[in-house]
Formats: C-alpha cells, structure tokens, sequence
C-alpha cells in the first residue's frame, strides 16, 4: 500500500513521515548516510579511491602525464578534473556529449578544490616540462550528493598519487623518468563537501537521497575543512534564513572532521 | 585610525554606481540594461512561450536561463553561472502562473570589471519585471569581497578584486530579505561569511529603492 501511495502521492508521501520527524529510509532529518573510502582501488593509474555515500558511489582515478606548461604560468603543471554521469548512474541521462549537470559538477568540484594542490610543486622545468594531472570522477550509482561523493574521492585519491622522479636535460629537451624513485604530492587542505536539501520551503535534509533532492524546493552544498569554510553553494530555489545557512554550516564542518579521519585511515592503510 | 584611512573605509561600503534602462530591445517581452560600475549586462525575457516536449511540466512553467560571455562561445564554467541564474529566477518567478509553457532568460555580457553575476542576476529580474511575469519575489544581487587584511569590501572593481582572498556573491528577497542563492570562490571563515551576508543584506535595500525608482521612471510608458 505505502508504495502505491507513494508513487501516486510521493510529496504527501514525505510529508507524512517528516511530520513524525523522520525520513522513509529511517534517517532523521539532520542525520547523514554512511560514508566508506577505500583508497587505491585502480593498480592501473596514478592514484585512485572509491567513494560511496549511501547507494551513491563515485570512482576517482587520476593520471599523471608529462605536459607542456601553460604560457602565463610557466613554473606550474596542471589538474584537470572531469565529472562524468554516464547513463549507468541513473535512467535521467542518455548517452553522448556530458550533460549540463555534469558540466555544473566538474566546474563545482574544480573550484572546492582548486587550493588543495599548489601547483608549483608539479612543475619541473620552466616553460618546458611539467605533471598534469587528469582527475577522473566516474559515477557509478546516482542515488544524491554525488558532488560530495566527488570531492570526498577526489581528495582521497590525490594522497595516493605517487609521481616518478623526472631529469629533464635543456640541452637535448628530453626527460629521463626514474620510474622507481616516486614521491607524493604535497597536499594543502581538505575540503570535504556536504549538501542539503530543503523540503517543503522549511525542512532542511541533510545528504538528501537522489528522491528527496528531486522532490526538494532548493539545494545547499556546503564545502569545509572543519574550520575554514572553501564554497557555500546555493544556486536559488526557496529562501533561507542565515541561521538556518549556520545549521547546515555546523553540520558540515561535524562531518568534515570525520570524513578527512576516515580519508586518513584509508590512505594510511594503503601505504603499509 | 587616520582619517583618510576612515573615509577610505566609507568608500568601500557604497555599492558602485547603478544605472539601469528599461525596454531597450523592441523583440523581447520584457528587457533591461544594467551597469554597475564598469560593469555592465543586458537581459531579455521570452515567455511564456511554447515548450519543448521534453521540457514540459504539467504543473509549472519551465524557466531556461542563456548566458552569453562577451566573445566565444559559453564555456563549462559559464554553466555554473547559467545553473545559479535559472535557478534564482525561477524561485523568484510565480511559474504556477503558467503551467507547460517555457521562459527563457537571454543574458549578455557586455563588459566585466567584477560582481557580474551579481549584476546578471539584477538585470534578470528587472528584465522580467519589466515583462510584465507574475512575481513572488524580486530578487537583488550584491557582490562582495574578502580583502587579504579580512576587511570585507561591498561591491569591488577589478582593481580591488586583485587583492582578494575570497569572492562571494549573494542574492535576497524583497519580502523578508532572506537568501536566495549564494555563490563564494576562496576560502574564508564562518564568522566573515556571517558578517559579509549581514553587509550584502543592508546593501541590498539600495537596490530595491533603485528598483522602485526605475519603476516609477517607466510606470507612464508601461501602462
């Protein structure tokens, strides 16, 4: 009977549960999913995790290239990171060129975080060579919060590449690559990403689920370390009152703090 | 505090000059010009008009918004600031009004010296207003910056923008002058983003009155 309800009714739906202050998955509105990194989940690239959030899993692999330093910034390499939903994820997208959602997503992720690397360190001769790093996000299952599951393994997995030992002769223009000498990149910060939903125009759900966010009247992404706060994201939908925005605020720096420790244990476990 | 430095200070919480015309292109439903500063877009409204069949909604109307850089083509961080557009009109705009038909937002740049967005999201909704669109709300955009010292300076130009270590821009309602959407770059504290809202907020009564007066300026040409 619930499910025919459901389909037939589905705000009502939820309405009815959140008047009891709880949410059909059993959640309380406040309460977020569970989150599991396993870090170094591709052998084949440079460095990897894997992200789920609930249902929601994202896979981050990143790929370190020798490139050509841009013009303006002639002493730095590059990140370039991609946000693909493909058609597997979820049934609202097709196959072809990336959606509108997933351009939103990559430009999201790329400036939350944009401060973690300091470019400078990938740079190897001046205007010659440089590391680029193609960073990768591939959603597996689109079930909410994917931009967060994004950020979570995009950070995870940058403290698991290793790049090779490079000499590059100025006389010759060749790189000699000493594939057995490799050091870790030097990582600043780490953001970690919460998003919210707000039901009705007032409820606020905290890691809304794929339905709650559809259903949802405005959305909220909130990018902390725990302490400084990288990007508060509200693109429109119904108002909020800033203390409803230091709620979510709170909330996100609380999670913050527990993922970066699960992010820790993850990657220190790899290196063992 | 000397007091040049203190009148400096003064300066910095006046917004940029505004200057707005209605009705400037004869096509569009509703249209408006808006330059803040140097910085300056141009907005048309297109609606409601008929739907594709894919983005149709039998309960409202769908809203696009088109964002247009100066040169080229938009590019994918021009998609964060179209997906911000069309979501912050569409919360300001009554779309039950008009159930399976289509609004379309067209937004120009026309020059960029800082808070453009700020100044899309004005001259979008004054483009409306003037289309003649039922409303919940209006909404007013300020920009705003974070100065490397941690002064928070009210609608910044590209020269002060050099010294920022964070960028934010936010928009309110006219009814209980809460948020609409927030948009940030850099990083910065809890307490700034708290005390750059409270700044933007005051700021953002100036514009309501700017928008009240254009009102005024056009309602004998409107009618």
């Amino acid at each position: 009977m619930a499910a025919q309800y459901k389909s037939i009714h589905p705000v009502k739906y939820y309405r009815d549960f959140l008047a009891q202050d709880v949410r059909p998955d059993g959640r309380t509105p406040d309460k977020t999913r569970t989150v599991t990194v396993n870090a170094n989940s591709i052998s084949t690239s440079d460095g990897s995790a894997t992200v789920r959030i609930g249902n929601t899993t994202v896979i981050c692999g990143i790929k370190a290239e020798l490139g050509k330093p841009k013009a303006d910034e002639p002493e730095s390499g590059f990140v370039v990171p991609n946000v693909e939903l493909p058609p597997l994820c979820s049934p609202c997208f097709r196959p072809g060129p990336p959606s509108e959602e997933a351009q939103v997503m990559t430009c999201f992720v790329a400036k939350a975080t944009s401060g973690m690397v300091d470019l400078k360190q990938l740079g190897i001769s001046l205007d010659n060579l440089a590391w680029v790093l193609h960073i990768d996000m591939i959603c597996l299952d689109y079930d909410g919060c994917v931009q967060d599951a994004c950020v979570i393994a995009l950070s995870t997995a940058l403290r698991t590449v290793k790049l090779p030992k490079v000499d590059y002769d100025e006389d010759t223009k060749t790189p000699t690559v000493h594939l057995n000498q490799r050091t870790s990149v030097d990582v600043k910060s780490s953001p970690v990403s919460t998003s919210f939903a707000v039901f009705d125009e007032e409820i606020i759900l905290s890691d809304p689920t794929a339905e709650e966010e559809s259903l949802s009247s405005a959305r909220l992404t909130v990018v902390t370390d725990g302490k400084s706060i990288f990007s508060v994201h509200k693109p429109g939908g119904s108002t909020l009152t800033e203390v409803q925005l230091q709620d979510c605020i709170s909330i996100a720096k609380e999670r913050a703090n527990l993922v970066n420790e699960m992010i820790r244990v993850a990657v220190g476990s790899v290196k063992r | 505090m000397s007091p040049s430095t203190s009148s400096e200070a003064v300066e910095d919480q006046k917004l940029r000059p505004f200057f707005c015309e209605l009705d400037v292109l004869s096509r569009p439903d509703g249209s408006a010009i808006v330059s803040q500063g140097d910085t300056t877009a141009i907005a048309g409204v297109y609606g409601p008009i008929e739907a594709k069949p894919n983005k149709t909604y039998i309960e409202k109307a769908a809203i696009e918004a088109i964002y247009r850089p100066k040169s080229g083509l938009p590019c994918v961080p021009d998609r964060m600031s179209e997906s911000t557009l069309q979501h912050t009109f569409e919360a300001a705009i009554l779309t039950t009004a008009h159930p399976r038909t289509l609004i379309t937002i067209s937004i120009q740049e026309m020059q960029d010296s800082g808070g453009l967005l700020a100044c899309a999201i004005n001259a979008g909704c004054l483009a409306i207003m003037n289309s003649g669109l039922p409303m919940r709300f209006l909404v007013a955009a300020v920009n705003c910056m974070i100065h490397e010292n941690g002064d928070i300076i009210l609608d910044p130009d590209e020269k002060q923008l050099k010294e920022s270590c964070a960028v934010m821009t936010f928009a309110f309602d006219n009814v209980n002058k809460n948020i609409v959407s927030s948009s940030t770059d850099g990083s910065f504290s809890e307490t700034q983003y708290q005390e750059a809202i409270l700044k933007c907020r005051s700021a953002c009564d100036e514009i309501f009155q700017l928008y009240r007066d254009i009102v005024k300026k056009y309602a004998p040409s409107m009618g």
